[in-house]
């Protein structure tokens, strides 16, 4: 699959709290030689399985590497796209062409300048070994530098979304040609971030070490050690006792209590990730929309949403969340057995078992996978739950080897990210089997679209037709949960799950 | 060859239950039935499997029956163990997780027996090379952890209850086989065995007839005791999400799915484990009794104590 599930963290929730860290005063101006600078702890859910940002796909993987690589443009906190690597851009008139020009002062860790050639290779690996991101390329012609700090990237098309192609996470990341020709990028990342690899003890923990050349300014903290607790549990007494200063994997049934609480910071908030049903379309009965359309009134969203995130999540049955600028309003399905009993006796089902593929990589695929099969007995289905690893999730997935899955998309910005590559049906995704000349139609004018009101107009009638048909059958936007000691400060936390800590403070 | 093994352990049950009257010795129930703590642990058994076998009757509400609006309560009249994560009630759950993990200890366990047994008499009275390449085959098997034995059969097939019940039942294997092989090489030398080969008894029937029977005593303690480690060896590999796959219940899954509530449902996972406690204790007790009984040196003290 293309766009992996950057992993999944779990865990969602929707109240907008946004930046009501400590109040305390932060000091932005960079001045790190000053203040008495500490080392932050940071307590992530899985290790990372390995440091290339191009290669890897794993949740855990870009949460360190957010703070070891820039990318030519980046989302900022309402995922409106900034500038980082790249100082402006152009696009010419014909919307054929953009221009980035690049920042003159930046280095890589290793001291070797940033230049338009690192732009090009960078992209040019992603493009030529058609790595996991390729698709975000799709519509590029061609990337060409200039001169040292210039990069023209021509489209065939206009691509209204290719600053958040090329900047929405750090799979997009500036890599240096000579730490991935020498192989060491997977356990030795060279990047251009705030903060540079200093250690990387397999099983134990990451250490960054904050570089004080970045454009930004030098981080206020002088390193980050990523240490990885997977038991949400366990890595919640590691906060509470002060083991560690930050982190995101807490227990989403102790979120009530801690939003109250004095001891510890925690901020919960909406999300543009989503989790969905899919079922194998190109298998019986699947193959009938009405059957889909049946297991969608079946399910009780409710159920799930207070089972795997204690209410924190937020329902909806299309992918884009409520407050994306990209929402449709839909409602569709109700909790509705009756309506999906008819539906069923109207497709001839009846009855039989099914495979459930869910993974214990993400427990709230098994936890929802209880209450599902549970929804789904009395209509007549005899549900089987595997729970296999991911990367067993993700094979079985690709070679059809399921009747029915959940998953989650994570990291979307552009209404592209959530329906293209899923629903298309050339989509690299598209791993149910979908198909529908009117929403390939729809998706692929909402490619070239510029106007934004048309294009959101193109992508809410495909999302409806997508919904209506059963494609995906959505679930819910989680949240983001993430909690730090109060010495922390000047840390916010984002709804693309993104972990920047390179304004964040630490008093000791 | 499992054949001869299943006459051979019914047959076994007769010569020691009726000839040790006839030795003027104490019969071995009797023996049994002083010995309070194995009575009890009979009387425990007997319960446990009472409440698997009626577990569709005597389960209050459906087993993978959710309510999420009911979840995480605590021991009620209503639910007598609480509820978990799902709503889903506590009780009705460890009654039908009983059932799977009796099917599971006994079947593996059955497995065990009928394949390592033969085995160990085999390579016991044939001795020679195929005592050396049967024992060194079961000691590879040995030297593999019990648990990352199983762990590697479970991921080669798919979980389930039937891969379980494989996997648990291999690696019991070679316990079984050394158990009889060891007894077999103390009994082939006694005289009756000799002489009935003198006599050009064929080997089927010596095994059958004269080693089998005798070395009946540290088998069936080891079946006991065997038990006692499938139901460990079964919740471990369901904590794991190896063994039963949910929503089935099993003991092992429901202490899984507790340790994420230790500090808010302490119900969840005190429930299950008082169950493995309780069902691992018994099969161990009544081992134990087994082999006071059964080994003929521990006996000798306990009829000596019967007289006194």
């Amino acid at each position: 699959m293309t766009k992996v599930p950057k992993s999944a963290v779990a865990s969602l929730a929707l109240l907008s709290l946004a930046a009501c860290s400590t109040g305390e005063s932060v000091d932005l101006d960079g001045s790190a030689d000053e203040v008495d600078s500490a080392v932050l702890r940071a307590a992530i859910g899985g290790e990372p399985d390995q440091l290339d940002p191009h290669r890897t796909s794993a949740y855990f993987s870009f949460q360190v590497l957010e703070n070891i690589f820039d990318t030519l443009v980046e989302p900022d906190e309402n995922l409106e796209m900034q500038p980082a690597l790249a100082e402006s851009w152009e696009l010419s008139d014909d919307q054929l062409t953009w221009t980035f020009h690049l920042r003159d002062d930046v280095s890589f860790h290793d001291g070797s300048d940033f230049m338009s050639d690192d732009v090009v290779y960078s992209y040019e690996r992603i493009i030529n070994e058609e790595l996991a991101n390729a698709w975000r390329f799709d519509a590029v012609e061609s990337v060409e530098a200039l001169d040292d700090y210039t990069v023209e990237i021509t489209v065939s098309a206009p691509t209204p979304n290719l600053l958040s192609n090329l900047g929405g996470f750090k799979g997009m990341a500036i890599v240096s040609e000579e730490n991935v020709e020498s192989g060491d990028i997977s356990s030795n990342p060279v990047g251009t971030g705030p903060f540079l690899l200093s250690s990387y003890t397999s099983g134990d923990q990451i250490a960054l070490e904050a570089n004080p050349d970045h454009w930004s300014g030098s981080p206020e903290l002088a390193g980050v050690e990523f240490s990885f607790i997977s038991e949400p549990s366990t890595a919640m007494a590691a906060l509470t006792s002060g083991e560690v200063d930050w982190t995101d994997n807490i227990p989403p049934q102790q979120v009530e209590d801690l939003v109250d609480s004095d001891s510890l910071e925690v901020e919960v908030i909406p999300s543009n990730d989503y989790w969905y049903l899919a079922m194998n379309i190109n298998e019986e009965p699947w193959d009938d929309a009405r059957v889909r359309q049946a297991i969608a009134y079946a399910v009780d969203r409710e159920a799930i949403i207070q089972a795997v995130s204690y209410g924190t999540a937020q329902e909806n049955q299309l992918a884009v969340p409520e407050e994306s600028i990209w929402y449709t309003e839909y409602d569709q399905y109700a909790n509705d057995p009756d309506e999906a009993e008819r539906l069923l006796d109207e497709a001839g089902f009846s009855g039989g078992s099914i495979e459930f593929l869910a993974t214990n990589e993400y427990p709230e695929t098994v936890t929802a996978a209880q209450i599902i099969a549970d929804n789904l007995e009395p209509l007549g289905f005899d549900v089987s739950i595997s729970q296999p690893d991911f990367s067993t999730w993700l094979d079985e997935q690709n070679s059809g080897n399921f009747d029915m899955l959940m998953m989650g998309w994570l990291g979307n910005i552009d209404p592209d990210d959530f329906y293209y590559a899923q629903h298309h049906s050339d989509g690299g995704s598209n791993a149910q089997g979908y198909v529908n000349d009117d929403v390939d139609a729809l998706l692929e004018a909402g490619r070239t679209e510029t106007d934004e009101s048309n294009r959101a107009d193109l992508y809410s009638e495909a999302a409806q037709i997508i919904a209506d048909e059963a494609s995906y059958v959505y679930l819910y936007n989680p949240a983001v949960i993430q909690g730090w000691v109060p010495e922390v400060g000047a840390y916010q936390v984002r709804s693309d799950a993104a972990i920047r800590f390179r304004d964040t403070t630490l008093e000791e | 060859m499992k054949q001869t093994s299943e006459t051979g352990g019914e047959a076994s049950q007769d010569p020691s239950g009726s000839a040790s009257p006839a030795s003027g010795r104490v019969a071995a129930w009797k023996l049994l039935a002083a010995h309070p703590v194995t009575l009890f642990s009979i009387f425990v058994l007997t319960c446990i499997v009472v409440v698997a076998l009626a577990a569709p009757w005597i389960a209050p509400y459906g087993v993978n029956q959710t309510d999420v609006s009911r979840a995480l309560q605590p021991p009620s009249a209503a639910h007598w163990m609480g509820t978990d994560d799902l709503g889903r009630d506590v009780m009705s759950r460890i009654i039908a997780a009983t059932g799977t993990s009796m099917q599971i200890a006994v079947a593996s366990v059955v497995f065990a027996f009928m394949v390592g047994v033969p085995i160990g008499i085999l390579a016991g009275y044939v001795g020679g090379l195929v005592d050396a390449v049967l024992m060194r085959v079961v000691d590879v098997m040995f030297a593999f952890p019990v648990l990352l034995l199983a762990l590697a059969i479970v991921a080669i097939l798919t979980p389930g209850q039937l891969t379980t019940m494989i996997a648990i039942g291999v690696v019991f294997t070679p316990i079984f086989a050394r158990v009889a092989r060891a007894s077999t090489l103390s009994v082939r030398v006694e005289p009756f065995v000799q002489v009935s080969r003198t006599m050009g008894t064929p080997g089927w029937w010596i095994l059958l007839r004269h080693i089998l029977p005798n070395i009946t005593g540290p088998i069936v303690v080891q079946t006991s005791l065997s038990l006692a480690f499938a139901i460990l060896s079964e919740a471990a590999l369901s904590f794991l999400g190896l063994g039963i796959q949910p929503p089935y219940p099993s003991w092992g899954g429901m202490l899984f799915d507790a340790q994420g509530f230790m500090s808010q449902a302490w119900w969840m996972s005190v429930f299950p484990g008082a169950a493995i406690f309780i069902a691992v204790l018994a099969f161990n007790l009544l081992g134990d009794g087994l082999r006071d009984v059964l080994d003929p040196k521990q006996r000798t003290l306990a009829e000596l104590r019967r007289k006194r």
